[in-house]
């Protein structure tokens, strides 16, 4: 048995449809500068029959997370549930962490080191920041803190086609699971709509 | 929408005409998506462009614009070649299929492929699947309907479903998607020009019901129009108003239009926008009423005469909305208005209250019925339940009877009580469907979710087609054949709508005469709700059983016709499949067809345009714009173009270039390279609203309201194109020239 959970998230190409709810919610909901991307959808192949596929990218909170090992001060941190966070306190922007990163994850704000979104800026999974919990800091620096607030991160509480999932990484893997078992198995929907949208 | 979005997870096949649910429907895609992965659903997607939707199909066909009917007529050939049709389906239930089965005979898949530009092994392998896997669903949307064929295309597609047997079934049905909040709704009241609310026409009978339920004299409506001819006539439409100011083509009215009202309304998304902007200058007076600055006052030159109304959005008013499948959703007020913004009622009530018929306009909602009379029963009104109410108690003919705002309201607090797939309540909401779909025959009725299923009771949302156009045609029988009995239905086999004097003898029934009395004189307008009481005590639809028509003699084409369009790239196939003659009077103006067809475009025209709709906006993109994180996804307007037409034309990716139409119109759009086009077509999306034909129009926005993005709209150069029936314009299937700015 586990203690804490260990958060993932998880793209399901054959769902996901270029719709880029995901990237509006987060941008929206941390009130982001336009042109930071903490999620991306990327397309490829673009418009080429039976090739186009598309996928949300963001964070994937690695276990053994590139950032956190090249960071040349530390700034980052591992929480118990595997949440990959940073300080930007301690932050200098130099950029390693997007060597390092194999997802393009770290974004640099254009207002420069100082301004509102700070130095390097990520994908918190919504669960803010170092700052305590709920302060205007850490809503100002990070932005919202569901996870506190016992809620889905807004990418995948907003995804149209729940191509975009996350929490415990069990929980993932349960509903990857299910949706497997149900293929070619027919409709079914035992439940009210609360459960429909799994 | 014959079924419902969830409905389609039980699928086995579907197929999508001129629709690009995935961009357009999101969320209902996720039905779709789930029709494949849990019910091997093979996704079939018709469309001249490969769309995001087209991106999860099993099979894609790439079909020129504007001929989706041969394609059709194309699946029927090998449907009756092969015998997959359902013969028992058909000679109970549909009028003359053998006229189509004679049409079809003659599009083998060589002529359908010379015409279509769809090769024959697609055409055949796109045939086998949708027909040898049942039930399966058909949807379009305005890449269907938005052509001079429109009404056909509309027309076909049930047809194709038909014959296939795939009309009334779950997992079948005709599945049109509506591309906007509460369209459904809209149209249900019939906000259009040509029609009472309730689709009830514009006869006297008509009016003279509305008059009664209204509490008003009906020759005080009368009164209100310049002639009492003019209360029977069709007004302009959305599509050609603007010929009302301009008059370029012959207007019958008495006088040109002087003064335009434009409320909820994106002024730019249907074609000619250039003329749009000329018919604006001209009027005398424009007042837009939008929660966003509405592009009518931006595109314009008027420098005098133009007034914004703030109003409010969904989020600062309250009410129910109709959803695409025709449910209805009750809507909570969640703020109260912002600043000065008024809601539309409020608006519209201070309209009335100046122009002095205010008592009127409300008067129906503090009426009730009694005796089968509607009557005044109290004294003030409470907005918006009265509404509701006064909704129910008219509308008959799509059976809105049920909707009464405390129903509506149970379903909103217990949504989660409904199932998505078969919109069955489960716990307290047993026995009701989520939204009511109507037909809501009664007050204990529980919706619909699909039309035309006779394999269900009626008191379960069963019913047959509607028994509209009587009872025989030429000598044949339009009533449903033995075998189309209604489930648990008293009456066997077909029947015709229910009648104050037919009813005792169609459901073998004696009703006193005291209910007699105060019954209406039909279903449609009964407001004692008696016919509607006993035909369910009878299991059966109060509308009648009949057989759906696949040949229609009201129509100009008695049984579809393929037509090219009116700019079509094959004038050698405009010579042998031409289309309608001009019309005259066509919604108080002529229209052309012909006369534009005779002309062979293409030879200065060469490329095919056709329009449609991106993700991150909708319609003429008043609201999406506005929204950075939205506009910054695709900030400037563009065309569509593959590599291999640009290079012709010494154009590359990223290049400015100047679109022009047969009209003189012209657009100066950036050039995006994409393969999802072939080369001998471009695609522009109709969001954008701002520049005309080059000239930045935005010092026309107030004073910090220039949205975050502004361009030229793409239905400036759509080309000239109305339908022959509903008059929507032909924006999918147009011809263009191109050149490097």
């Amino acid at each position: 048995m586990y203690e804490y959970a260990r958060m993932k998230f998880y793209c399901d190409e054959d769902r996901c449809i270029d719709c880029h709810g995901c990237e509006v919610a987060c941008s929206d909901a941390n009130e982001l500068p336009v042109g930071i991307h903490r999620r991306k959808v990327i397309t490829l192949n673009e418009g080429i029959e039976g090739k186009e596929f598309s996928v949300s990218i963001a964070c994937m909170h690695c276990t053994d997370a590139p950032c956190f090992q090249v960071c040349p001060v530390e700034c980052f941190y591992i929480r118990e549930d595997g949440i990959v966070l940073h300080d930007k306190d301690k932050c200098i922007g130099c950029g390693y962490c997007l060597y390092a990163c194999p997802f393009g994850a770290p974004q640099f704000p254009r207002d420069g080191a100082f301004g509102i979104r700070g130095v390097m800026d990520k994908c918190t999974m919504c669960a803010g920041g170092p700052a305590p919990t709920f302060s205007i800091k850490e809503r100002e620096l990070y932005g919202q803190n569901r996870i506190a607030e016992g809620k889905v991160p807004m990418c995948a509480a907003i995804c149209s086609t729940n191509a975009l999932i996350v929490g415990d990484a069990a929980h993932v893997a349960a509903i990857k699971r299910a949706r497997d078992a149900a293929k070619g198995k027919g409709a079914m929907t035992p439940y009210g709509w609360d459960q429909a949208y799994k | 929408m014959t079924n419902h979005l969830g409905d389609i997870q039980n699928s086995k096949a579907i197929i999508i005409f001129g629709a690009n649910p995935a961009v357009n429907h999101p969320v209902g895609f996720k039905h779709i998506l789930k029709a494949k992965e849990r019910n091997n659903a093979v996704l079939i997607v018709v469309d001249p462009r490969y769309t995001k939707t087209a991106a999860k199909a099993d099979l894609y066909v790439r079909i020129r614009p504007g001929t989706d009917i041969p394609f059709m007529y194309g699946m029927l050939h090998l449907i009756f070649k092969y015998g997959w049709e359902d013969e028992e389906y058909i000679k109970n239930r549909v009028f003359r299929m053998d006229y189509i089965k004679k049409e079809a005979k003659k599009w083998t898949p060589e002529k359908v492929a010379d015409v279509t530009g769809v090769p024959t092994d697609v055409l055949i392998q796109v045939t086998r699947a949708y027909a040898s896997n049942k039930p399966g669903t058909l949807l379009w949307a305005m890449g269907l309907t938005q052509h001079s064929i429109g009404s056909s295309n509309t027309r076909m597609a049930p047809i194709l479903q038909l014959a296939l047997g795939n009309m009334g079934k779950f997992g079948g049905g005709c599945n049109i998607l509506r591309g906007h909040d509460n369209v459904q709704g809209a149209t249900d009241m019939c906000c259009l020009s040509h029609s009472l609310p309730g689709y009830y026409g514009l006869s006297e009978g008509s009016w003279k019901y509305f008059a009664h339920n209204w509490g008003v004299d009906f020759k005080w409506l009368q009164n209100r129009f310049a002639t009492p001819k003019m209360m029977h006539t069709k007004g302009f439409t959305l599509s050609k108003w603007w010929q009302g100011v301009l008059q370029e083509e012959k207007i019958y009215q008495p006088t040109p239009i002087k003064a335009l009202w434009v409320q909820g309304n994106g002024i730019t998304s249907v074609a000619q926008t250039a003329k749009v902007q000329q018919a604006l200058d001209k009027l005398d007076l424009l007042v837009v009423a939008e929660p966003f600055a509405n592009e009518a006052a931006v595109i314009t030159n008027k420098t005098d005469n133009v007034y914004i109304l703030p109003t409010t959005t969904q989020f600062e008013d309250e009410g129910s909305v109709t959803a695409t499948n025709r449910t209805a959703q009750w809507r909570s007020k969640v703020i109260d208005p912002l600043y000065e913004s008024k809601t539309d009622e409020e608006i519209m009530f201070t309209f009335a209250k100046k122009f002095g018929f205010y008592d009127e306009f409300v008067r129906g909602m503090m009426m009730g019925v009694r005796n089968g009379k509607a009557v005044k029963v109290k004294d003030t009104f409470k907005w918006p339940e009265d509404a509701t109410r006064e909704i129910a108690r008219i509308i008959k003919t799509i059976g809105l009877t049920g909707w009464t705002p405390e129903r509506l309201k149970k379903h909103q607090e217990n949504w989660h009580m409904f199932d998505e797939v078969t919109l069955k309540g489960i716990g307290p909401m047993k026995g009701e469907y989520y939204g009511l779909p109507w037909p809501c025959w009664t007050e204990y009725h529980s919706g619909s979710p699909v039309l035309y299923n006779i394999g269900i009771p009626v008191m379960e949302g069963g019913m047959g087609f509607r028994a509209r156009f009587g009872t025989e045609y030429e000598g044949e029988n339009l009533l449903a054949g033995p075998f189309a009995t209604i489930k648990g239905a008293k009456v066997k086999g077909g029947y015709p709508e229910l009648t104050k004097e037919n009813i005792e003898k169609v459901l073998g029934i004696k009703i006193p005469a005291r209910e007699k009395a105060i019954m209406g004189k039909n279903w449609k307008v009964d407001l004692s709700g008696l016919i509607a009481k006993y035909a369910l005590q009878a299991g059966v639809a109060p509308y009648g059983n009949a057989k759906a028509r696949a040949y229609v003699w009201t129509f100009p084409d008695k049984i579809p016709m393929h037509r090219e369009p009116l700019h079509t790239p094959r004038y050698d196939l405009a010579k042998i499949y031409p289309t309608y003659p001009d019309k005259k009077d066509q919604y108080r103006v002529d229209t052309k067809f012909i006369s534009i067809q005779k002309k062979d475009w293409a030879k200065d025209f060469p490329i095919i345009l056709t329009t449609g709709r991106l993700v991150m906006y909708s319609g003429a993109g008043l609201i999406e714009r506005n929204s950075k994180y939205l506009a910054a996804l695709e900030p400037e307007m563009f065309a569509d173009i593959n590599p291999a037409l640009a290079y012709k034309y010494g154009i590359r990716d990223g290049d400015m270039i100047w679109i022009h139409s047969p009209e003189g119109a012209k657009i100066k759009v950036k050039a995006r390279f994409t393969y999802s086009v072939s080369p001998d077509r471009i695609f522009l999306p109709f969001h954008f609203a701002g520049i005309m034909e080059g000239k930045n129009m935005s010092k026309n926005y107030p004073e910090g309201l220039i949205p975050y993005a502004i361009g030229e709209s793409g239905n400036t150069v759509a080309n000239y194109g109305y339908d022959i029936v509903t008059q929507i314009p032909e924006t999918k299937a147009g011809l263009v020239r191109i050149e490097k700015a």
